[in-house]
């Protein structure tokens, strides 16, 4: 097993996923980009060079850096065309029927060497890979938006994982100028847990009508000293994205009620108030030229 | 081709208004209540040019040099313009400290009162002229920042909550109106985290240094639960995160029986 990753697949061109790339190409790691999506693929790559011609702009950047960082970068659609990669990490969607198919098909047809990553939010890597033959080679990389900036990758460590393959994820963490953190395989993991109140009470509070939404921002980012309020978190966040998260959560710790999602929340994905992407959520967003 | 970009629309604001300040020349404040949040506050007030008396629940400063910097008295002077309770972990000593201001200020001077462990509404009930009071969102490290929250009582009337907030107009202090409700609203959210934080240290999910390391690289959090319940205070903590519970019923807000016991020790990792 190779203890440099040189060949990152990732799994999932959606924001993640692409993030992650744009991050690996930048530090000089190859990246095949899949997704069975061409239309996604080609958004997430048509986003990655407009960023990059912007850093140029900007003269963060230089147009050969530009250049040969995309150069490292390609997309693939088929899955069999990643099975070379040194570790493939999945970005798929936070569902565990899916995370556990598309990993007992990598497992199936990467080769034995390739170190198979989840970026699972809530599922125990034992779960997610209830399905594969060789699970020592399983491993959790929890990467936070937004991913340039954000200092941190949770390692975890399955229940049958190779200290080997901890190793060579927290090295090729700290490749990408990230700093491991190995954590144990519980629900939510160690960030997501334990930040969990940021967002439950602050809904809870909203939902009790204590402040409003902005009022509970100001006071969190004022006071607090919280660089983004909740509901502006959630807003950029996608509020569907985290009623996931929170109901998976939810599920993991067998109803633990410190992780019960709010019902406010629910009623606002229901209406298609999903935060900035769909123009409205706790906050309204116009489209502007 | 043209680029979308998106903007977020700000709804007006419900922090009070900057009218006209009063001076606060010569104005007397007597703050009662716990260390550090008396001396915390005082020095606001100070610098803002008010005469302040304070009352420590604990007694006198065992510090001689700390105690030269503010005038500490069990006395309180009938012309104190406000009376200020800064108690959160002792209740029969904060009914005696409002009884008291209650007692001896005049019977239009506001009373501003620590509510984050009871409401405001529940602490009038303790004095005689109850339309005085108002409650603030009192935590050590959170009285000296340019906001602040403040939860009227259901008797406030008008006249009490403007003066208040021409007070902290003074001190350069804005206020955020927020529902008279246990714990508020940045205690609850940030004692609902450390509690957390707590649960998962019992857990032997991750060391307490881990778990700030996590949560301020991971989240961008300005400290981590961890430090923020030092620079709090851990009885401070427990207070807010019991009351939560017996005000709500709620297992939720259950303070995890680690935070419990190093409340009632006073033992905390940094």
């Amino acid at each position: 097993m190779s203890h440099i990753v040189k060949h990152l697949g990732i799994v999932g061109a959606g924001t993640m996923g692409t993030a992650i790339a744009k991050l690996a190409i930048l530090n000089g790691v190859e990246v095949l980009l899949y997704d069975i999506n061409e239309t996604i693929l080609r958004r997430g790559i048509e986003r990655m060079k407009a960023e990059f011609r912007h850093s140029v702009q900007q003269e963060k950047m230089k147009p050969e850096e530009s250049i040969a960082a995309l150069d490292l970068l390609k997309t693939r659609t088929a899955l069999s065309d990643i099975g070379h990669c040194d570790l493939i990490l999945e970005t798929v969607v936070e569902d565990l029927r899916v995370k556990q198919d598309l990993l007992k098909h990598l497992d199936a047809n990467a080769r034995p060497t390739t170190i198979l990553a989840t970026g699972t939010v809530t599922f125990s890597i034992a779960s997610v890979a209830t399905y594969v033959k060789i699970p020592e080679r399983i491993i959790g990389l929890h990467f936070f938006q937004p991913v340039e900036t954000t200092q941190l990758v949770e390692i975890i460590r399955g229940n049958r994982t190779q200290a080997g393959v901890v190793e060579i994820a927290s090295s090729f963490a700290a490749a990408l100028q990230k700093k491991p953190l190995l954590v144990q395989d519980t629900p939510g993991f160690l960030v997501t847990r334990t930040a969990f109140p940021f967002y439950s009470e602050a809904l809870r509070l909203l939902g009790e009508h204590v402040a409003d939404a902005e009022q509970i921002d100001r006071i969190t980012k004022t006071i607090g000293g919280f660089s983004t309020g909740p509901f502006e978190s959630l807003d950029r966040r996608g509020l569907d994205s985290f009623l996931t998260v929170a109901k998976s959560l939810y599920e993991q710790t067998y109803h633990e009620p410190r992780f019960r999602p709010q019902p406010l929340l629910k009623s606002m994905v229901d209406a298609g108030l999903l935060g900035k992407k769909s123009g409205k959520g706790f906050y309204t967003y116009e489209e502007e030229l | 081709m043209a680029q979308k970009t998106s903007k977020k629309i700000n709804h007006p604001s419900k922090a009070a208004s900057t009218e006209q300040l009063p001076s606060a020349e010569k104005a007397i404040i007597h703050i009662l209540g716990e260390s550090p949040m008396v001396e915390e506050f005082a020095a606001v007030c100070m610098a803002n040019g008010y005469e302040v008396y304070i009352t420590l629940n604990e007694g006198a400063f065992q510090n001689s040099e700390r105690a030269s910097q503010f005038n500490v008295t069990n006395a309180i002077n009938p012309k104190t313009a406000i009376g200020i309770e800064l108690t959160n972990t002792a209740l029969a000593r904060k009914k005696q400290n409002l009884e008291l201001l209650a007692h001896t200020l005049a019977d239009t001077a506001p009373i501003i009162s620590s509510s984050v462990v009871i409401t405001a509404t529940a602490q009038s009930a303790w004095i005689a002229g109850k339309h005085r009071l108002v409650g603030i969102a009192a935590l050590p490290s959170l009285l000296e920042k340019p906001l602040l929250e403040v939860a009227p009582t259901i008797y406030s009337p008008k006249e009490t909550v403007d003066a208040v907030s021409r007070f902290f107009q003074t001190l350069h202090q804005q206020i955020e109106i927020v529902q008279d409700r246990v714990g508020m609203v940045l205690p609850r959210i940030l004692c609902q985290i450390i509690n957390e934080a707590v649960f998962a240290v019992m857990d032997e999910i991750a060391s307490p240094q881990d778990i700030d390391t996590a949560v301020t690289l991971g989240m961008n959090f300005p400290f981590g639960p961890i430090e923020w319940a030092d620079r709090i205070g851990i009885q401070q903590v427990f207070a807010v995160v019991q009351a939560l519970h017996q005000d709500l019923q709620e297992e939720r807000y259950r303070p995890a029986p680690l935070l419990r016991q190093m409340a009632a020790t006073g033992a905390w990792w940094k």
